[in-house]
C-alpha cells in the first residue's frame, strides 16, 4: 500500500483535543502514521485552506434489514428521480428517504462518512440485516441487537429468574447475532401490543407478562454493563411521539439508575402538553436532567422538512400513527415472538404546528445541551428526515441567521413562540466534529477510529472551508476509506467493501439449555441456526473484514 | 408421521445416519424454508422425518446421473470456458436482455445484478405475476403480516382465504400450535376445499364463498367493517364475528391461486386486516417466493431500492410491474436476449421462445436446453450441493442452505462473475 501526505490542513481531532491547528497527517497502510517531513511519499495532497476531521460516523441510521426493505417496497415513488449514471465505478441504485443499500453507502461516503450502525436488527432478522450491510459499500458498519419484546426475555423476567442467568442470555444474543450492542424499543410495548395493549408507560404492566418498562431497561443496562459491552443500553423509550412524553423519558432516566444508557431520537421523546394545542416542547426539564445524569448520552433525531418515510420496531406506536401517513399507507408486522416492525410514510410540513414545533425541539436540544461528547448528530435516518440532510442540519447548528430564516418560515406559532429563537449559541467546527465523529467512537467503545491520531485507521474526510457550512459539508474535498480514496469533490474514485464491527462478550454455555427448549416449543427454526458464525457472518457481509470491538474491563467479571 | 419441528437428533451407531449431523439441513424447496428434517445420503438422498411430497419429489431430482452434464452451444457439449465465453459474447451484442427465472439465493442475486447493470437487463422472476399479485397491494397501500412463530404462538383463528396450503405442504405443522398450548384454534377454509388429513391443534371449517374470490373477499371485508351488506351469506356473517372476535387471527393466502388482478384481492384482504387491528389484533400471511422469489425479489430491492420487473437502464432504473413481466416481454419481441436462472430443480425450464437463450439451470434442463439458440450452464443447488441463503415467506427469516455434497458443479454466483469479469474485458476492448 501507498503512503500518502496531507500537508498543512485544519485539523479538527477532538479525541486529541486538536482544536484546529494546521498539521501535516501521514497515512501508510491505511493507518494513521507519524512521517518525517523529508519522507518521500507516494501522494502529497496539499491541503490549504482545507478542514481535515476524521470519516464520519453515524451510530443510528436505520440502512439494512427487514422493514428497511419493506419500506423501500413501499415507496416506488422515492425512487422515481433517476440520475443518468455516469461513474463506472456506480451500480444503479437510487432514492432518497429509501435508499438501495449501493445508493446508501455511495451517497454517505461522498458526504465524509465512513462508518454506521443500524440500530435495530432484529435476531429473527439479523442474517438479513448483515447482508444488507455488507451490501452497503465503502462503510464499515455495525447494529444493535433489538432485546427486551422477546417473549423469552419477558419470561424469564416474569418468573423471577437470576439476573445472572439474564445476563447470559444477553451475551448469547449478542454473540449469536453478531451484534455491536443491544437497543430496547419500547421496553415490553411492542410485546405487549401482540396481546392488544394500545399503551404502556414505564411503571405499568404488560398486560400479561406483568413486568414494567423499567424493568426492562434496569435489566438490560445492568447486563450491558456487566458484560463490558462498550456501547451503553440504546434505548427507544416509551410512549414516542405522544404529548407529554417527556414523563415517560424522565422515568426512563431514572430507570437506569445511574447505569449508562444511550437515549435514542431524543427529540421524539421530549414533549410536554401545555399551550393551546396541548403539545409543547419540554427541552428545558430534558436538558435539566441530562444536566444532571452524566451516565446518559442522546441522539437527536432531528426532523426535516418534507418527504420520508418512519421505520421502526414500534408496532404500537406506530400503528397509532399511521393515519396521519403521507402518502396513507402502512406496513406492520409481528415478528417471531421477537419483536415487530411498523412502517409510515410521513411528510413533515413547515406550516403544521406539530411538526414545526418538533423542528424547534431538536435544535434547542443540540443548542442547549452543554456537554457535545454525550450528544450525537442523527436525524434517525430515515425517520427524521434522511441522512443526505446532514449537511443541511449542521449549516442550522452553526449559522445563526440561517436559523432564523428558517424558523421566520414555519407555523406563525412556531415562528413566534419557540425558545429557539432566543438561543444564540452556534456550534463550532470542533463542536461538529465531536457530535459526528469523536463522540459517537468514544460512545461506541472505537478507539482507533473517529480520530486522527497516529495508530488510527485512515478514515479521513478533507472539507474545503466555506462560509456556507452546507456547501462545505455536502462535498468534501477528499475522503479516505482506510487510507483509500474514496471519494473526490463528490465523485467516488474507489468501491471498497466496508468491514462489521460487531462485539462477543463472555457468557455461561449454561443458558444454551433454557434457549434450545425455547426455540423447540415457540419458535420456528433449528436452535442451531440461531447462532451466526463468523463464518457465515463473512458470506452475508459479502466478505468485508471482521472488526471484534474490544470490551470493557475485560468483559464479564 | 413425525409431528416434531426438531431435526432428528444424528446417531451416529445408526447406518442411515444423516448426512447433515453437522448442521441442521434447510430444504431449498418451498419457501418455509423447513430445517426440522435430516437429510440421509443416496442416490437421490432421502427425507428424514418428514414425508413432505414437494421435497421428496424435488429430492429426487437428485440422482446422480450416469454421465456428467456438460455445458452446451446450440445443444453441442463444451468445455465451462467456451460456453461462457460464448454466452458473454451473446449478452454483450443483446441490446435489451432479460433476466428471467431467477431462482436462485442470495449469493446468485447478488452476482446476477451486478452483471444487469453490466449489459442494462430487465429482471423478472420465474413467479412475477404471483409476486406482483403480493407486491402491488403493498406498493399501493401496505402490508399487515405476521411470521410462522407468532401464529404458533398466538392464532387462534386462522382463515385459509382460497388457499389449502398444499403447495407448502409442511405449513400447518410448522405453525401447530405447542402441545402444552392452551390456545383453541379454529381453522376455516374459505372457497377452498379443506386438506384431506386432520391439522395438528386446530378444528378445521368450511365456508362456501358468496360469488367469486373477488366478491367474497369484499363481502367479507364489508361484514367485519361492519357496513350493510344485503343478504350476506350466514357462513360469512358469523366468519366476519368470529374475525372480530379472535383475539389473533391469522389471514392466510396464496397470491399464485389468485386470477388476473388478483393484487386487488390482497387490497381487499389488506383493509379487512387493518380494519380488525383498531380495535383487536390480527395478520396476514402469504404463502409464496417460491423457489428463491422471495429471495430474488428482496436482494434486489435492498441493492437497488426498486423491486423486480425494474430495468438497469442508462438513466437508471425503471421499475413496471406489468409491462416488464417475462411473458409479455417474450410475447412481444421487448427483449433480444433471455438468460434464465433456475437452480432448484428440474421445474421452471425455460420458456420456448424465438431469441436466444443462456440457460443457468439444474442439470436435468439440459433436455431443454439442446436447441440453436440456447446456451446451458449446469449450475449447483443451493442446500443440496452448494450451499447460500434464502428468505422465508414472511420476508424476515433469511436461513442457511448447507452443501450435502459437491458434484463439482459451479454456483449461480459463479457463472454471474465470470460473465461479468468477460464483459467487463469486452467494455474494456471498445473503449
Amino acid at each position: 500500500m501507498s503512503t500518502i501526505r496531507l500537508r498543512g490542513g485544519q485539523v479538527y481531532d477532538p479525541t486529541n483535543g486538536i482544536d484546529g491547528e494546521l498539521r501535516d497527517i501521514g497515512i501508510r497502510d491505511g493507518r494513521i502514521v507519524e512521517l518525517h517531513p523529508q519522507e518521500k511519499v507516494d501522494h502529497d495532497y496539499d491541503l490549504a485552506g482545507c478542514v481535515v476531521m476524521a470519516g464520519g460516523i453515524d451510530l443510528h441510521t436505520h440502512i439494512g434489514g427487514g422493514k428497511v426493505n419493506l419500506a423501500r417496497m413501499l415507496l416506488p415513488e422515492d425512487h422515481r428521480a433517476r440520475r443518468e449514471r455516469d461513474n463506472l465505478l456506480e451500480l444503479a441504485s437510487g432514492g432518497c428517504c429509501t435508499p438501495g443499500t449501493l445508493q446508501t453507502g455511495y451517497r454517505y461516503a461522498e458526504m465524509g462518512y465512513t462508518a454506521a450502525f443500524e440500530p435495530a436488527m432484529l435476531a429473527a432478522n439479523a442474517r438479513q440485516a448483515h447482508m444488507e450491510m455488507g451490501d452497503t459499500p465503502i462503510l464499515d458498519h455495525g447494529a444493535y441487537v433489538m432485546l427486551g419484546n422477546e417473549e423469552v426475555f419477558l419470561e424469564m423476567l416474569a418468573r423471577g429468574e437470576d439476573f445472572e442467568r439474564i445476563r447470559d442470555y444477553v451475551g448469547w444474543s449478542i454473540n449469536a447475532s453478531k451484534a455491536m450492542g443491544v437497543k430496547v424499543v419500547n421496553p415490553g410495548g411492542i410485546s405487549a401490543f401482540k396481546f392488544n395493549q394500545r399503551k404502556l408507560d414505564v411503571d405499568e404492566n404488560h398486560v400479561h407478562w406483568q413486568v414494567t418498562p423499567r424493568r426492562v431497561v434496569h435489566t438490560l443496562a445492568r447486563a450491558l454493563r456487566e458484560l463490558g459491552v462498550p456501547h451503553p443500553l440504546h434505548i427507544h423509550a416509551s410512549n414516542l411521539g405522544v404529548a407529554g412524553n417527556i414523563e415517560s423519558t424522565l422515568a426512563t432516566i431514572d430507570a437506569l439508575e445511574g447505569l449508562p444508557g444511550h437515549l435514542t431520537h431524543i427529540q421524539f421523546h421530549a414533549y410536554g402538553t401545555e399551550g393551546p394545542k396541548k403539545f409543547s416542547s419540554a427541552t428545558r426539564q430534558l436538558i435539566e436532567k441530562l444536566k444532571a445524569a452524566p451516565n446518559v448520552s442522546i441522539d437527536v433525531g432531528q426532523i426535516i422538512f418534507g418527504q420520508t418515510v418512519t421505520a421502526s420496531g414500534d408496532t404500537m406506536r406506530q400503528l397509532a400513527n399511521a393515519d396521519l401517513g403521507s402518502p396513507r399507507k402502512y406496513v406492520g408486522g409481528d415478528i417471531e415472538c421477537d419483536a415487530g416492525c411498523g412502517v409510515v410514510p410521513f411528510r413533515y410540513r413547515e406550516q403544521s404546528y406539530v411538526n414545526a414545533l418538533q423542528w424547534a425541539i431538536g435544535l434547542e436540544i443540540f443548542l442547549r445541551m452543554d456537554d457535545p461528547w454525550r450528544v450525537v448528530l442523527t436525524t434517525d435516518h430515515p425517520n427524521g428526515g434522511p441522512f443526505t440532510s446532514y449537511p443541511h442540519l449542521i449549516k442550522l447548528l452553526m449559522d445563526k441567521s440561517f436559523r432564523d430564516e428558517q424558523l421566520a418560515r414555519l407555523h406563525p406559532d412556531v415562528a413566534a413562540m419557540a425558545d429557539l429563537r432566543e438561543i444564540g449559541r452556534e456550534l463550532s467546527l470542533y463542536d461538529i466534529a465531536i457530535m459526528t465523529r469523536a463522540g459517537p467512537a468514544k460512545l461506541l467503545g472505537l478507539t482507533d477510529r473517529g480520530q486522527l491520531g497516529v495508530g488510527a485507521a485512515a478514515d479521513i474526510a478533507v472539507y474545503r472551508e466555506q462560509a456556507d457550512r452546507e456547501a462545505m459539508f455536502a462535498t468534501p474535498e477528499y475522503v479516505f476509506k482506510d487510507g483509500t480514496l474514496v471519494a473526490r469533490r463528490g465523485r467516488l474514485e474507489a468501491v471498497p467493501t466496508g468491514g462489521t464491527h460487531f462485539v462477543e462478550p463472555d457468557y455461561d454455555p449454561a443458558i444454551e439449555k433454557t434457549l434450545e427448549r425455547h426455540y423447540r416449543e415457540h419458535m420456528s427454526i433449528d436452535w442451531r441456526h440461531a447462532r451466526i458464525s463468523k463464518d457465515e457472518l463473512c458470506s452475508c457481509s459479502n466478505h468485508g473484514s471482521l472488526l471484534p470491538c474490544k470490551l470493557h474491563g475485560g468483559g464479564r467479571t | 408421521m413425525n409431528t416434531t419441528t426438531l431435526a432428528p437428533a444424528p446417531d451416529p451407531s445408526s447406518a442411515a445416519a444423516p448426512l447433515a449431523a453437522c448442521a441442521p439441513w434447510t430444504c431449498p424447496f418451498c419457501s418455509l424454508l423447513c430445517d426440522g428434517f435430516g437429510l440421509q445420503d443416496g442416490d437421490p438422498p432421502q427425507l428424514l422425518g418428514s414425508d413432505c411430497p414437494r421435497a421428496t419429489k424435488a429430492l429426487a431430482a437428485f440422482a446422480r446421473p450416469a454421465a456428467p452434464v456438460t455445458p452446451s452451444i446450440d445443444g453441442a457439449p463444451a468445455t465451462l470456458e467456451a460456453t461462457l465465453d460464448a454466452a458473454a459474447a451473446r449478452l454483450a451484442g443483446a441490446r435489451q436482455p432479460l433476466f428471467g427465472g431467477l431462482a436462485t439465493d442470495v449469493a446468485g442475486m447478488r452476482q446476477l445484478y451486478r452483471l444487469a447493470n453490466a449489459c442494462g437487463a430487465i429482471l423478472d422472476h420465474a413467479h412475477g405475476d404471483a409476486l406482483m399479485h403480493a407486491l402491488r397491494p403493498l406498493q399501493d397501500r401496505g402490508q399487515m403480516f405476521t411470521t410462522l412463530a407468532e401464529i404458533r404462538t398466538r392464532a387462534d383463528l386462522v382463515v385459509c382465504f382460497g388457499t389449502d396450503a398444499s403447495n407448502y405442504p409442511e405449513f400447518f405443522r410448522r405453525c401447530a400450535p405447542t402441545a402444552n398450548s392452551e390456545l383453541q384454534r379454529r381453522t376455516v377454509f374459505v372457497s377452498t376445499v379443506p386438506p384431506a388429513q386432520a391439522i395438528e391443534g386446530s378444528s378445521v371449517e368450511t365456508v362456501t364463498g358468496q360469488g367469486d374470490l373477488f366478491d367474497t373477499a369484499a363481502t367479507l371485508a364489508a361484514l367485519v367493517e361492519q357496513r350493510r351488506v344485503s343478504r350476506p351469506a350466514p357462513e360469512l356473517a358469523e366468519l366476519a364475528d368470529a374475525l372480530r372476535a379472535a383475539r389473533y387471527a391469522v389471514l392466510v393466502w396464496e397470491p399464485a391461486q389468485l386470477p388476473a388482478h388478483g393484487a386487488l384481492i390482497g387490497e381487499t384482504l389488506l383493509r379487512l386486516v387493518m380494519s380488525l387491528n383498531r380495535s383487536t389484533r390480527a395478520g396476514m400471511f402469504a404463502l409464496g417466493g417460491l423457489d428463491g422469489a422471495q429471495t430474488a425479489n428482496a436482494a434486489m430491492t435492498w441493492l437497488s431500492g426498486l423491486p423486480l420487473r425494474s430495468r438497469v437502464g442508462p438513466r437508471g432504473l425503471e421499475h413496471q410491474p406489468l409491462q416488464y413481466a417475462t411473458g409479455r416481454l417474450l410475447a412481444g419481441d421487448e427483449v433480444d436476449l433471455l438468460l434464465w436462472v433456475a437452480s432448484f430443480g428440474p421445474n421452471l425450464p425455460p420458456p420456448p421462445t424465438g431469441v436466444p437463450r443462456i440457460v443457468l439451470g439444474h442439470p436435468t434442463q439440459a433436455p431443454h436446453c439442446a436447441e440453436k439458440g440456447t446456451i446451458f450452464i449446469p449450475v449447483a443447488t443451493p442446500g443440496v450441493n452448494a450451499s447460500g441463503h434464502l428468505l422465508r415467506a414472511d420476508g424476515v427469516v433469511a436461513l442457511p442452505l448447507h452443501a450435502i455434497r459437491d458434484d463439482g458443479l459451479p454456483g449461480v454466483a459463479d457463472v454471474a462473475r465470470a460473465l461479468d469479469a468477460r464483459l467487463a474485458l469486452v467494455a474494456e476492448d471498445a473503449r
